[in-house]
């Protein structure tokens, strides 16, 4: 293995092209408008060398976007090639199956020109706010119902905004400010970026980045398949059962390990749905390569050499390779199941770090609409998450987004933006699984509003029906609840009405247990009862510990030391 | 005569001015982290008795300490109870929901400084327009408060929603706990940190609860130990924002002390820039394990308020629990003389963060450790002086230095010369690529901003940070080992005070903005006046937290003084202009909403007057000569060694170059000129004969 590099200076130039991503991260999180990208995180940053192969991304980010925006920029080359372009530039597409699988998320790519030459690409990925058609929900049957499609196309030329464009997005979207306002700092991050990759090449005196991002991918592929060669050969296969929309849908995959290569195939997976809960192919391939490196090589950077050793497949017209025009709106609640049944199938291959029970997987995607005072409209979009599964040698993380990587909003944002009112946010007693590691805690929400005005809300969710799995011999999480104390009709993934002193409670499912229950410690029992996440039935009931409050039954204050383990 | 002491984590520092003289002596000894008052008062008597001065003579005494950052990691605080919003006790363990490492299965979150047992629903309610819904159910806060106080819990911390707009709820419990268990210590979240965003400011309380009666005991007996020595002066805490606090004050908002280590030596890093002629640098310290790095403009250093303390994973943002309080804007990495270097997955070359510490410490350090680090590679490279590191006190030993390197070699192909370069460069790197992200996020450009360096191992490596900077030079001050003490006695007494008024700037009530800004000012004086400032002597600086209407993070901007025309459009103008510094383009056509505001009130500065030195030789300051490395000068080479203490004012020494003192080395790399300025400060600028045209 020779290189033009030697490891001091690979290692000088990898490290500035990870900070120069992080800066455009930054920039993109501090001018967004919508909490969808400035509090939930829900974007994607990095650097493409000019064939458009990912070279670096930003360091927090969801990895639905950041795969699929990688795997999604040959398209824009495709469309316009180097030579059409122009300094000043900007494109954008929401295109579901050429991007992020879903038309509510926006991609810009932005060419950067050294002089006349252009010497690499900044891309980003956010989930608009609005897009228009039917509010953001599973109920359409045709990806045209679902809002504005933009295909490939420039939102700057030569340094000015499309004018026409965002008149067209400004009138066929319900938040115009802030879906419009998120563009334009799309955009302002890409500048930010290719700003400080020009620095860089002056001051090391580069030409052109080809070259380094050869190494690092090389570099890269060799790691992961090192990872790869590591697991017995062999083929590993588990299925997960989602609430679907109308019926339940199923995820089987099938890992196939050989030598250094591995493969994902999704045969025998439902059939695309008749509603938006469909997923692309290119959002597919973003969460399976997500839950490879996660489990085998987490410290392998993430680029176009790290998706080389892995292969995903799924049949055409199935539910994780869906044909247009399918709905695809919802698409991101089956999306969170795929890293959860590969880690699932690949369990008894994978070292101890991998291991991971199932977990709620689907962060909560709910928009919320209605009337404010003065009859002044709002859309609100809200992140939610539930517990993850435990893992080998701990607990599983409560109320944490997995495999998504987006956070929660503050109660406190959500009310001076809205009229919402959040009643009750607080862990979900007894939701964990139970197991020698519990499952991380569900949460239970609870959202009114001020005025007396109608709403409604949308909530993308899954695991009502269908609990996360606990792992070798640990117990399922609880499943999770959705209702409106005035609407019995209300059903997730779809519109569900709200009158104006109607309430909406939310419960989000908890992880799945690792290892027997039996064998958890008395003292974590103990704990966990002292702490109110496990109650002390349950504490019997699951892991066979009596464990009584021996102060008085009024007590307020339940200290540990008045708790005894009988 | 005054006094400044640093208690850290390694050495408590000291520093004693006289102000008769002006001399400055500088003392050091060994942190006692069992009773960190044993060391601050071996310290002190030490020097006392060097200057031959009775404490009686002192006027002021500065303190920082790590005390507080301490008790947070090692979670040793009170038993400390949280009081929450009916149905939001758990917000301080859900947190923002998000993982930090997105890869990481195994990662864990920072756990809350109340446990679940001791968070408590509280019937009451206030909306978002500040409007009171739900009634504080008092008795329910009386009842708990004596439950609480019955089962040892000695602290409580107040957290109600959008208190950050109305504290009437906060306030009323508090009150209602008062009445019912006197001897509760109570923080209420409104006050410690007026923002929105509940984690963010509920954490904040709690950590301030937690800490306070440590804290409070801890300057109690200090103070106490003083008296009985004689002290008659005022007795000062250095705050993270680098101000000074009343102990009344610093016991009252204990979390405010977080950083007052790392504000001292800023500060000094500022004034000392200053006195030199640079009113903008890059405050740039490296020690053992970690290397901080600060913008200052203007002679002031910037102030952030998105700190975070007891990070899981040290350097990982997000591991932490989030501190809202004005902390000296600085970031911190993982890179330092212990930094130890290795391969990773990729077979790149990393260096850190994981560091030798003190102990084993570096492999040339002898006492065990085999791992390679900066500090061994800065041996080999020639840079350090194995009789003269710490003075002669720790002989290091180069064979042990090129055995660990020679490793790292093995795996690479490469000579043992060949991985220390390697390392110097991928630390020196690491570095400048913070520093660089730091100083453009503000605004700021890099190639503007010399680097004034401190700190055992930042006079070594400055040259070459800053010349992957490319600034425009590199200040070494003098009392660099001790650089946070000396800003202990360079800090104004100060306090800011931040409310939230949220609303569209054309729309707001100026009126009503001013009365807001005077009772900040007037909540500061009073602050002050605990602190012995006179009333006319205090100044404030106001500030507006800005953005554009539906954004999500602000941007600070001064507030023209009381009584100017037209206040919004100044203020509009000058949120404009800061927009586009930051971000390069104009902002989108949307109106400027103003988020909250703040008034820093302030003491006048003590002036800081270093001793004047003499002119001197540098024939009679050279101490001898050692091979050194410079890659300019194809390899090693034979270059002078200066003992700084004998370079006079006026000086001047061309690179390559090494200049020694007790506690660290320059390197003068070649084509650099040194020069002594008048204070004392080593300058090191390009070398006019060696840039001059070729021609």
């Amino acid at each position: 293995m020779t290189s033009v590099f030697d490891a001091a200076t690979l290692e000088v130039l990898w490290a500035r092209l990870l900070a120069v991503v992080d800066e455009q991260q930054g920039a993109l999180i501090r001018t967004a408008f919508s909490t969808v990208v400035r509090e939930s995180q829900d974007l994607a940053c990095g650097v493409f060398d000019t064939r458009g192969r990912m070279l670096a991304q930003s360091l927090t980010g969801t990895p639905g976007h950041i795969n699929a925006m990688a795997t999604g920029v040959r398209h824009f080359l495709a469309a316009y090639p180097p030579t059409t372009l122009s300094p000043g530039d900007v494109l954008v597409t929401n295109d579901p199956w050429q991007t992020a699988g879903q038309i509510n998320d926006f991609t810009v790519l932005t060419p950067v020109f050294r002089g006349r030459e252009l010497i690499a690409y900044f891309a980003n990925t956010c989930h608009a706010p609005d897009i228009g058609g039917r509010l953001l929900s599973a109920e359409a049957r045709e990806v045209y119902e679902e809002g504005l499609r933009v295909p490939i196309t420039r939102l700057f030329a030569g340094g000015a905004p499309n004018a026409e464009l965002l008149k067209l997005i400004r009138a066929n979207v319900r938040t115009p400010d802030e879906t419009v306002g998120d563009l334009y700092a799309q955009a302002a991050c890409n500048a930010v970026g290719g700003e400080r990759l020009l620095g860089l090449f002056d001051e090391f005196g580069l030409t052109t980045l080809d070259g380094l991002a050869t190494e690092i991918m090389d570099r890269s592929e060799r790691a992961l398949r090192a990872s790869i060669t590591a697991l017995p050969d062999g083929d590993y296969a588990a299925e997960a059962w989602s609430d679907g929309f109308e019926e339940p849908i199923v995820i089987r995959c099938r890992v196939s390990v050989r030598g250094s290569d591995l493969a994902i195939d999704f045969a025998g997976s439902s059939p695309q749905s008749p509603r938006g809960i469909n997923v692309v192919l290119n959002y597919t391939h973003a969460y399976a390569s997500f839950a490879v490196k996660a489990a085998l090589s987490p410290d392998v950077p993430h680029n176009e050499g790290a998706f080389r050793p892995v292969r995903v497949s799924a049949p055409a017209g199935s539910i994780l390779n869906c044909r247009p025009p399918a709905a695809v709106a919802s698409r991101h609640v089956l999306g969170h199941f795929i890293p959860g049944v590969i880690l699932q199938a690949l369990a008894p291959a994978l070292p101890r770090a991998g291991q991971l029970a199932g977990g709620a997987d689907a962060v909560w995607i709910s928009v919320w609409r209605g009337e404010a005072e003065r009859g002044r409209p709002f859309t609100f979009t809200l992140f939610q998450c539930g517990g993850m599964g435990a893992r080998a040698d701990s607990d599983g993380l409560s109320t944490t987004g997995f495999p998504s990587g987006v956070a929660g909003v503050p109660a406190e944002v959500i009310e001076a933006l809205t009229p919402l009112v959040v009643e009750r946010r607080a862990l979900a007693t007894d939701s964990g699984g139970a197991g020698r590691w519990r499952g991380g805690l569900g949460q239970h929400v609870v959202i009114g509003r001020r005025g007396a005005n109608p709403w409604g809300v949308s909530a993308m969710i899954d695991r009502t029906g269908h609990a996360a799995a606990g792992a070798a011999g640990g117990l399922s999480g609880a499943s999770g609840r959705f209702s409106v104390t005035d609407n019995p009709a209300a059903r997730p993934k779809e519109l569900a009405a709200i009158g104006p002193t109607g309430r909406v409670l939310l419960t989000l499912p908890g992880g799945g247990g690792q290892g027997d229950p039996a064998r958890r410690e008395a003292a974590r029992v103990l704990a966990d009862v002292v702490n109110g996440y496990v109650s002390p039935e349950a504490g019997l009931a699951a892991y066979g510990r009596r464990i009584v409050y021996s102060g008085d039954p009024d007590d307020r204050v339940r200290p540990p030391e008045r708790w005894i383990v009988e | 005569m005054r006094i400044g002491i640093d208690i850290g984590g390694t050495f408590t520092d000291l520093v004693l001015i006289d102000d008769a003289t002006g001399a400055v002596l500088v003392g050091k000894a060994l942190t006692t982290p069992a009773d960190p008052a044993r060391g601050f008062l071996q310290v002190l008597h030490e020097a006392l008795a060097r200057a031959g001065r009775p404490l009686t003579q002192a006027r002021t005494l500065v303190h920082g300490t790590t005390l507080v950052t301490n008790a947070l990691i090692e979670r040793s605080g009170a038993r400390t109870a949280l009081l929450a919003t009916q149905g939001h006790r758990d917000m301080v363990e859900i947190g923002r929901e998000q993982r930090f490492d997105l890869y990481d299965l195994t990662l864990q979150r920072p756990a809350p400084l109340a446990p679940r047992w001791l968070r408590f629903d509280v019937p009451e309610r206030i909306l978002a327009d500040g409007s009171v819904r739900d009634p504080l159910d008092v008795a329910f806060v009386e009842a708990l408060a004596i439950e609480l106080a019955a089962n040892d819990v000695s602290a409580v911390a107040i957290c109600f929603l959008n208190s950050y707009l109305n504290p009437l709820h906060e306030q009323a419990a508090a009150a209602a706990i008062r009445r019912a268990a006197p001897g509760l210590r109570i923080t209420l979240s409104a006050e410690v940190a007026p923002e929105i965003r509940e984690y963010e400011r509920a954490t904040t309380g709690l950590a301030n609860a937690y800490v306070q009666a440590r804290l409070e005991d801890y300057l109690r007996s200090l103070m106490a130990e003083l008296e009985r020595a004689g002290f008659r002066g005022s007795f000062l805490l250095m705050q993270s924002a680098g101000g000074l606090a009343a102990p009344e004050t610093a016991a009252r908002f204990p979390v405010r002390l977080l950083e007052s280590g790392p504000a001292g030596g800023v500060l000094a890093a500022a004034r000392i820039a200053e006195q030199a002629g640079f009113s903008d640098v890059l405050a740039f310290d490296m020690g053992g394990t970690t290397a901080k790095l600060s913008v200052i403009e203007g002679g002031v250093p910037l102030v952030a308020r998105d700190f975070e303390a007891d990070r899981v994973h040290r350097f990982k943002r997000g591991s932490g629990l989030p501190i809202r309080v004005p902390t000296i804007d600085l970031i911190e990495i993982g890179a330092g003389g212990g930094s130890i270097a290795r391969l990773d997955t990729l077979g790149l070359l990393k260096v850190g963060p994981e560091s030798s510490g003190a102990d084993p410490g570096p492999a040339c350090y002898g006492r065990g450790g085999t791992a390679p680090t900066v500090t061994d590679a800065d041996l080999v490279l020639g840079y350090l002086d194995p009789d003269f590191f710490l003075g002669g006190a720790l002989a290091l030993d180069v064979a042990a230095a090129r055995a660990a390197l020679a490793t790292l070699g093995a795996q690479l192909g490469q000579t043992v010369e060949q991985v220390a370069w390697g390392i110097h460069q991928v630390v020196n790197q690491s570095m400048a690529n913070a520093a660089r992200r730091h100083v453009l996020e503000r605004g700021q450009d890099p190639r503007r901003l010399p680097v004034l360096a401190f700190g055992g191992a930042g006079p070594g490596h400055a040259t070459r940070v800053a010349q992957a900077l490319g600034a425009p030079g590199v200040i070494v001050p003098p009392a660099a080992g001790a650089l946070s003490a000396l800003g202990f006695l360079v800090a104004p007494p100060s306090f800011e005070g931040v409310r939230s008024f949220p609303g569209e700037l054309a729309r707001l009530e100026w009126d009503a903005v001013e009365r807001l800004l005077q009772e900040l000012a007037d909540v500061g004086d009073a602050q002050l006046k605990a602190a012995g400032v006179e009333p006319e002597r205090i100044t404030h600086t106001r500030f507006a937290e800005l953005r554009y209407l539906g954004q999500g993070y602000e941007i600070s901007v001064p507030v023209p003084a009381a009584g100017s025309t037209q206040p919004l459009a100044q203020l509009q103008t000058a949120f404009a202009a800061a927009y586009q510094r930051l971000y390069q383009r104009p902002g989108p056509p949307v109106p400027i909403e103003a988020v909250s505001w703040r008034v820093v009130s302030s003491g006048a500065s003590p002036q800081l007057a270093l001793p004047r030195l003499a002119g001197g030789d540098p024939e009679s300051a050279r101490k001898g000569e050692r091979a050194a490395y410079f890659p300019e000068s194809g390899g090693y080479q034979a270059v002078s060694v200066y003992d700084r203490q004998r370079l006079g004012v006026g000086t001047r020494v061309s690179g390559p170059a090494l200049i020694e003192e007790r506690e660290s080395t320059i390197v003068v790399r070649p084509g650099q000129l040194a020069r002594v300025d008048r204070l004392g400060c080593v300058i090191l600028d390009e070398d006019p004969a060696m840039t001059g045209d070729p021609a």
